[in-house]
């Protein structure tokens, strides 16, 4: 399984709390640019393998916590590629490629180690056998080469500013690997902010970014990012990825947190219920700027 | 002498006093960032930035605390998707285009430049866990870096078990075995100590210059490893202005300031 979006940005966490809810688990996930996203189901236990690159919430969580230490601790698989390699990965299974050969990771530690071996990698079918393969280039005899395996992917799931009911989706600004993900999956489940009709949405075709036809469902979460930014519609909230990293700190905090905001409300509604519309208002991106400002901000600039 | 501007102010100048003019600059967060920012507004106005998730020529109104950042992506020329920024990174070498300069921070770094973002102790076992390579890696293979790293003993290491971000590897031909291009790699260390560089005969680092707060032997007293202190020198401060406009302009909430 993989997720869209990159570190704290366009993350669809209302989709991770749903899963920890339903109890979903044993997932062999596929981190690309990662955040709480994949920290939270690692916290949670209910990560088997963790194929990572990079996992955390920058400023907030320099590392995120509970990957942190479920690697310390040897509670979880895991495997480290670059993020260059991963983001390939990700899009020659997009174009259904066989094996990608590359020049990334020679001579760095991810070369030299394989987090999961040969004989663990065999009990898990979802992964291939190999790490990587090396072989010379056959075009150029004297440059040596990584052949990447491609993921196949089951489940991907993206957040999308809009969509519509037929899964035809425009994303604003940055993709990110969200395109790739969504034709590589056997399963592509949307989440967006606003759900629009199938004729508005083909209005204005050159904005929209994923066809109809890959996607498997459509979900209406506004807010469905939260924590994270959404371009043009919202920025991070600083203060809850803070509670966040505290409560990261410690097993019994963490699941304490995740008492609180994921298993104590119902559904995403009662959980934007919780949060409250003043704050959400707070985190609103102000046209121009392309963030959130507060008012006073916007009027001391305008007076210089 | 009193000091009007802070270490952190002294080193974000360095930093971008190192980018030229019209360079393509890859970046990520941090005190790179604040210099990045410093050199597109101030310095450098033709350089361009560049970050992994695929944002090109940013010029960010306020400063961004990750690379995906809203405050990025509102401020950009082209919001590409990350492996547009892996094509441009790949063909600047395969076509030769010596304009790109990428900066990378990690926990460690040895005499070599190698850098260490995985983990410390036993990689399957680590004592500390860290976030893993990101885009560091590739930057690090294919792109002229300039490392920024806290000047400590325990992160300028004499060993380096775990290579996230391969400099130079083991010497001078450490690329060529490994099957990297060995006209990229590391070129510059900037701490909060001072300025390292790489010697262009054995790849090993040298004390290059050090700030008007510091002096060799601190540095030699900081680093884990023996280096040649004889070529160092004095690095310039930067003047009232430049002090001003990084406290009011671009970092005023002490992100990373």
């Amino acid at each position: 399984m993989a997720f869209g979006g990159f570190t704290t940005g366009r993350k669809p966490l209302a989709a991770v709390c749903e899963i920890l809810r339903q109890g979903q688990t044993d997932l062999i996930g596929e981190g690309g640019p990662a955040g709480s996203d994949w920290d939270m189901l690692i916290g949670a236990g209910r990560v088997k393998a963790y194929i990572n690159c990079y996992t955390a919430n920058p400023r907030f969580s320099n590392v995120s916590r509970r990957f942190r230490a479920a690697i310390q601790e040897g509670s979880i698989l895991f495997e480290d590629y670059s993020q260059d390699a991963q983001m390939t990965m990700f899009h020659a299974a997009a174009m259904g490629l066989p094996y990608v050969p590359v020049r990334m990771m020679l001579g760095s530690g991810m070369e030299k180690e394989w987090g999961l071996c040969e004989e663990e990698r065999k009990k898990i079918d979802k992964l291939p056998n190999q790490k990587f393969l090396i072989q010379q280039n056959p075009f150029i005899p004297e440059e040596k080469l990584l052949l990447l395996p491609v993921p196949r992917l089951d489940t991907a799931i993206i957040h999308a500013q809009i969509a519509s009911p037929d899964g035809t989706c425009r994303l604003l600004s940055d993709p990110f690997q969200d395109v790739d993900l969504a034709f590589a999956a056997k399963n592509t489940i949307v989440t967006c902010e606003e759900l629009v009709s199938n004729e508005w949405i083909r209005r204005e075709p050159e904005k929209n970014t994923i066809p109809g036809i890959t996607v498997s469902a459509v979900v209406h979460l506004p807010y469905g990012g939260h924590p994270s930014q959404v371009y043009g519609y919202y920025d991070y909230d600083k203060e809850f990825y803070l509670e966040y990293d505290r409560a990261g700190k410690s097993d019994e905090a963490f699941q304490q947190f995740l008492k609180e905001w994921v298993y104590g409300v119902k559904n995403h509604a009662e959980y934007l219920e919780k949060l409250g519309v003043n704050r959400l208002l707070r985190l609103k991106n102000v046209p121009g700027y392309g963030f959130h400002v507060s008012d006073e901000t916007i009027a001391e600039e305008e007076s210089k | 002498m009193s000091e009007s501007y802070t270490h952190g102010e002294m080193q974000a100048y360095t930093i971008a006093r190192l980018i030229k003019k019209d360079q393509v600059v890859i970046v990520g967060t941090g005190l790179p960032l604040v210099g990045a920012i410093l050199a597109k507004k101030r310095l450098q106005p033709t350089c361009r930035l560049i970050v992994e998730s695929g944002l090109m020529d940013f010029n960010p109104k306020e400063i961004p605390r990750s690379v995906s950042d809203n405050r990025s992506m509102a401020h950009c020329a082209v919001a590409c998707p990350p492996i547009r920024y892996l094509g441009y990174q790949a063909n600047a070498l395969l076509n030769h285009n010596d304009h790109l300069i990428g900066f990378i921070g990690g926990a460690a770094v040895d005499i070599y430049g190698n850098v260490s973002a995985t983990s410390i102790g036993d990689y399957h076992h680590p004592k500390v866990r860290f976030p893993g390579s990101g885009g560091a890696n590739g930057i690090a293979s294919f792109v002229n870096t300039v490392i920024v790293m806290p000047h400590e003993k325990r992160r300028f290491v004499n060993e380096m078990p775990y290579i996230t971000s391969p400099g130079w590897l083991d010497g001078p031909d450490g690329r060529k075995k490994g099957g990297l291009p060995t006209d990229r790699g590391p070129q510059v260390v900037v701490s909060n100590l001072g300025v390292m560089k790489f010697d262009t005969k054995t790849k090993k680092m040298y004390l290059w210059g050090y700030y008007p707060f510091t002096s060799p032997e601190e540095i030699a007293e900081n680093t884990g490893f023996s280096m040649d202190l004889s070529q160092a020198k004095v690095l310039p401060e930067p003047d009232e202005d430049t002090v001003r406009f990084l406290r009011e302009k671009i970092d005023p909430d002490h992100l990373y300031l």
